[in-house]
This record gives structure tokens, sequence and C-alpha cells, in this order.
């Protein structure tokens, strides 16, 4: 049993879990939430009055599962709190939103486990308000109960489309229009790699059967190339396989071309059993393998903590061949979901593209900074370009900078988006005052953000 | 059930009990959130407070609209400049 407790981050499945495996070995855990909520992605809880939507048996299950885990004396739930990194020193600073203030505290491990954050390809009026992505659409579903009025358009690519387009035809509101870059129908072979998970197969097919029923449009092999605003409404450009254009109008589109690890700005893994705060990644933030992947993880690495911290050591083989069970389902996916109509590469798109979303640098403002002989490399394109510099930290635009960069310059050596963003703390923006009105209590002095 | 409300730019919106700002003015119809500190249009776009576009002013503290909840009578403005597309 360890004095410091372990700090956890993250409320979803992964945080869940890590937190009550640490609890029932006698660890004292705070598990900090960003959110007004536990829940995560996936198990999103609905605001009080709100019933949830029907997620299935073993999903019911596994939520279930995972909050009797958490009622355990030892461990303290800490909501609307943001972890910010750790400082120099070791501490780990926490940004405690109700109360308005930093806090540093001095784990003995953190467990990092902030999920999954969504790919959005950048096109020409991606920016626009009604414009959101897939997950933030699905936020206000899961949350609120409600679908916003008008016209909904569901565009990019990946298995979340379908999901999403499954649960709003469900709630009696089915989008205008799915369209997916991917052709799954192609490439039915793929398909048959999820025949040994029974679960999965009946979750897609039952998705896909309520789009056909409906008559919603599952536009394969398209891709949506701009989005414009006309009077109230958005005006959609699509492309198909065949160089057909079509133009579709909306109200709201909601764009996801896919998910990635939310690890950026985060402290990497320690490397030495001796390092203190330990620091592990678990769940999504650590390979994105899905929800009963992330359930699993979350209680393989509070183990490993649990015994790094005592000095002994784990062996976790039933755990990791579960986990690579979750990873052969998500190969299929991938495989399925393939592009099927090559994406306009970021440096092709039109100059006004907007890449930063929020200081509203665009692709021609990257070329002129890339053009000569002496263009900058990745941190000049981050200062003096103001790529990856806004207050999202690079998170929506990093990667495509990235990419554009090395097109741009083939000669240079790109930059990474890890090099964009760097991974230094804060982690995530922090109100002025709140480091204030943290001043006199800890000996750290946090950069502010904004 | 009598509507509790909170003032966007003076404006009364309703809300219900947990909901998020982001929510209550999705609701309520709002989706250009005026200007942000950066002088962009302000809007949701990521819905879990990965993106920063959606940042509002509460209790004169810049906070993301969409994971900050709403509270009675608790005033919200536009960060930045106000634009002209009011409510
Ligand atoms: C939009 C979207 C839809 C998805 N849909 C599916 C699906 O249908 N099926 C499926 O299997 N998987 C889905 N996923 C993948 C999903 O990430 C996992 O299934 C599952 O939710 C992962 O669990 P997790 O615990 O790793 O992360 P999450 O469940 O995402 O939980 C991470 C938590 O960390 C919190 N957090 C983030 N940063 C901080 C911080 N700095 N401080 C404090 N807290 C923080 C977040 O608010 C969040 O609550 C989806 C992912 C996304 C983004
Ligand atoms: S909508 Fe992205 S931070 Fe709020």
């Amino acid at each position: 049993m360890s004095p410091a407790p372990v700090l956890v981050v993250g409320g979803g499945p992964a945080g869940l879990a890590a937190a009550a495996h640490l609890a029932a070995v006698g660890h004292a855990v705070d598990l900090v939430e960003l959110r007004p909520a536990l829940g995560g992605a996936y198990h999103r809880r609905p605001i009080p009055g709100v019933t949830p939507r029907p997620i299935g048996a073993e999903s019911e299950t596994r939520w279930a599962r995972l909050v009797a885990g958490i009622d355990h004396p030892a461990i303290r739930v800490r909501l609307r709190t943001g972890f910010l990194g750790i400082d120099g020193a070791g501490c780990a600073l926490l940004d405690d939103r109700t109360a308005g203030r930093v806090e540093a505290a001095r784990p003995a491990a953190v467990v990092v486990a902030t999920g999954a954050l969504e790919r959005v390809r950048p096109r020409p009026g991606w920016e626009l308000p009604g414009v959101t992505t897939a997950g933030g659409l699905q936020v206000m579903m899961k949350e609120t109960g409600r679908i916003p009025e008008g016209r909904i358009l569901l565009a990019g690519s990946g298995p979340l489309l379908v999901a999403l387009a499954g649960q709003m035809i469900a709630a009696g509101r089915p989008p205008i229009a799915v369209v997916e870059t991917g052709d799954p129908l192609r490439r039915p072979l793929a398909g048959f790699g999820l025949l040994p998970h029974p679960a999965r197969l009946v979750e897609a097919l039952g998705h896909l059967g309520r789009i056909v029923a409906a008559g919603v449009p599952w536009l394969r092999a398209t891709a949506l190339e701009t989005i414009a605003a006309e009077g109230d409404a958005l005006r959609v450009e699509l492309r198909d396989r065949r160089e057909r254009r079509r133009t579709l109008f909306a109200d709201h589109v909601a764009l996801h071309d896919g998910i990635r690890p939310n690890d950026r700005g985060f402290p990497e893994p320690s490397v030495s059993a001796a390092d203190r705060p330990f620091v592990a990644h678990a769940g999504d933030c650590r390979e994105v393998l899905g929800v009963a992947a992330a359930e699993i993880d979350g209680a393989r690495v509070g183990a490993e903590v649990a015994a790094i911290l005592a000095g002994t050591s784990t062996t976790a083989s039933k755990a990791l061949a579960r986990l690579a069970a979750e990873r052969r389902v998500q190969a299929v996916l991938t495989r399925l979901f393939a592009p099927a109509i090559p994406p306009t590469p970021i440096a092709a798109l039109p100059r006004e593209t907007v890449l930063c979303r929020c200081e509203g640098r665009s692709v021609g403002d990257l070329a002129e900074l890339l053009d000569g002989s002496d263009a900058p490399g990745g941190r000049e394109i981050k200062l003096s370009g103001r790529f990856a510099m806004g207050v999202c930290q690079g998170r929506f635009c990093a990667h495509w900078v990235a990419e554009a960069a090395a097109t741009l310059r083939p000669e240079a050596t790109a930059p990474t988006a890890g090099d964009l963003i760097g991974r230094r703390w804060p982690a995530r923006p922090v109100s002025i005052d709140a480091v204030i009105a943290s001043a006199d209590r800890s000996d750290t002095s946090p950069s502010p953000e904004r | 059930m009598s509507a509790k409300t909170f003032p966007w730019n003076g404006v009364p919106i309703a809300f219900r009990d947990g909901e998020t700002i982001a929510a209550a003015l999705a609701n309520a119809g709002v989706r250009t959130l005026g200007r942000d500190p950066a002088g962009r249009v302000a809007r949701y776009f990521c819905g879990i407070g990965a993106c920063q576009n959606c940042l509002v002013r509460v209790d004169g503290r810049v906070v993301e609209a969409c994971l900050t909840p709403a509270v009675e009578g608790v005033p919200v403005e536009s960060a930045g400049e106000p634009t002209e597309a009011a409510p």
C-alpha cells in the first residue's frame, strides 16, 4: 500500500476499470474527469430526467460493472477537473473548474485514460457554424436526448457514421444522407473477418438494416468536397468515384474521418519502473481498440501500476490475448472502410481552405510560408507561421499541417504532428484567473495559455 | 416544469438541469456564439473540450461552452466582440 494516491485521468471505461482495480488492491485513487459526468465517449450519460438510449445488453452490463467497481471508499471522484500535465518538479497539475483554481498534487503514479479524438479532414467550409464533428453531434444526442432541428448530413468515413445514423433513425430523426469515402459493400471478403465476433457483426448489421429500412441514402465511394453557407443553409458539394458531382443542402453537417489516441500534450508513459510519478496510458489514448478493449486495458494497466508501486511484476497474458482479438476487429473495420476514392491531398486543397480552425490560417498561408529556399522547419512553422499555435494546441490541424509541409517541401525533413504540438504542459488551456487563484497554494507557476 | 434560464448576451435562454451552455444554446437555435478571444466566430464543433472553438465568457472567465453546465441566472456572453448575427 502506498501513502500517495494514484491519479487516474479520465472517467471512461479505461479510467473506471483502472481506478477500480487499484482501489481493490489497497491504493487510494483520485479519479479526475473534465466533464460534469462520468462515462466517456461511448458510455456518455444523459442529463437528469432524460432516458438513456438503449445500447444493447453487453454494453448495459459493462456500464453497470464499471459503476459498481468505483463504488469504493478509497476512490475519490472529482468531476469538472482537468489534468494539465506534470510540471518540472513532478507535480500533477489539476484544473478544478468548480473551485476555479489550479492545484498541484503529488501522486505516486498517473494513469492517463483520456480516450480518443476524432480525425476530421480539412475541407473548404469545415470551419463554418453548423458544421460539427460526428462525435460532437453524438454528445448532444446522448446528453440531452435531443437531435438539433433541421436537415442533418453525416459525411467522412468510418463505422461511427453508420452507428450514428442508426441511432438517429432509432430516435425518429434520420439524417438526409450518409456520405462515405470507403465502399464496405465492395469488400465482402473483408467483412468475413467479423464472423468470429458475432456481437460486433450483429451490431453493425442492425445499424445497416435501419439505414436501408429508413431509405437513408448511404453514398459510398463518395467524398464531401466543399461546404458553403447559402442563406441559413449549408450547400454541400459531393464527388463520387466516377467523378459524378452532386449538390445537397443541409442545416447541419457532421464530419468524421476516424479516431486516434488523445495522447498529445500529455506526459509520455514511463520507461523506468523507478519513475515517480510513474506514468502509464490506458484505453483508447494508448491504442484505439474500442470500448470493450478500453475496460480490459484499464484493468490491465491498473494491475501493472499496482505491481510497479509494490516493486513486483504482473503477467497479463489473458488481457493481452483479449486485446489482440479486439485489434483484429479494428483491422477488419479499417479494411472495410478503406478509401474507395482517394482523399484530396491537403496541399492540393483550394488555397483559402482553413487548416488552423483556431486562428483561421489557411493552406495558402502555409504554402507562402514554405515558399523559397530558406523555408522554415517544424518549430518555425509553429512560431512564425502560427500553425498549431492556437488555443486547441494543434489537436485539429497539426497532423494536416505536417502532411502538407511534407508535400510542399519534399526535400526538407518534414515536421511531425508531435513536433508541432509538443509534449509540454499545460496539456489544456487554463484560465489565468485559475492560475492566480492557485498561486499562493502551491510553489508552481504554470504558464497560462489563455 | 417552469424553465430555468440564463442570459446569453442579455437574452434569456431556457435550459434543463445538467445541460451544458452549448446544448442549451443549440436547442434555442443559437449556433454563432459571437467572436472568440482570437476574433474568430465562436461555434460548437467537437463537443468534448478539445477544439476550443466554443469559447464563451461566464462570470468574466473564458470557458468552453461544451464543458460548462448552465446555471440559473448566471450570465453568459461572447468571449470577444459580439457579431451582428446575434440570436
Ligand atoms: C465520437 C466517438 C464515438 C465513438 N463511438 C464508439 C463506438 O460506437 N463503439 C466503440 O467501441 N468505440 C467508440 N468510440 C471509441 C471510444 O473512444 C471507446 O470505445 C471508449 O469510449 C474508450 O474508452 P476510454 O476510457 O479509453 O476513453 P473515453 O471513454 O473517451 O473516456 C475518456 C475520458 O477522459 C476525459 N478527459 C479527456 N481529457 C481529460 C483531461 N485532460 N483531464 C480530465 N479528463 C479528461 C474525457 O472527458 C472522457 O470522459 C468512439 C469514440 C469517439 C471519439
Ligand atoms: S466544441 Fe470543441 S471545445 Fe467545445
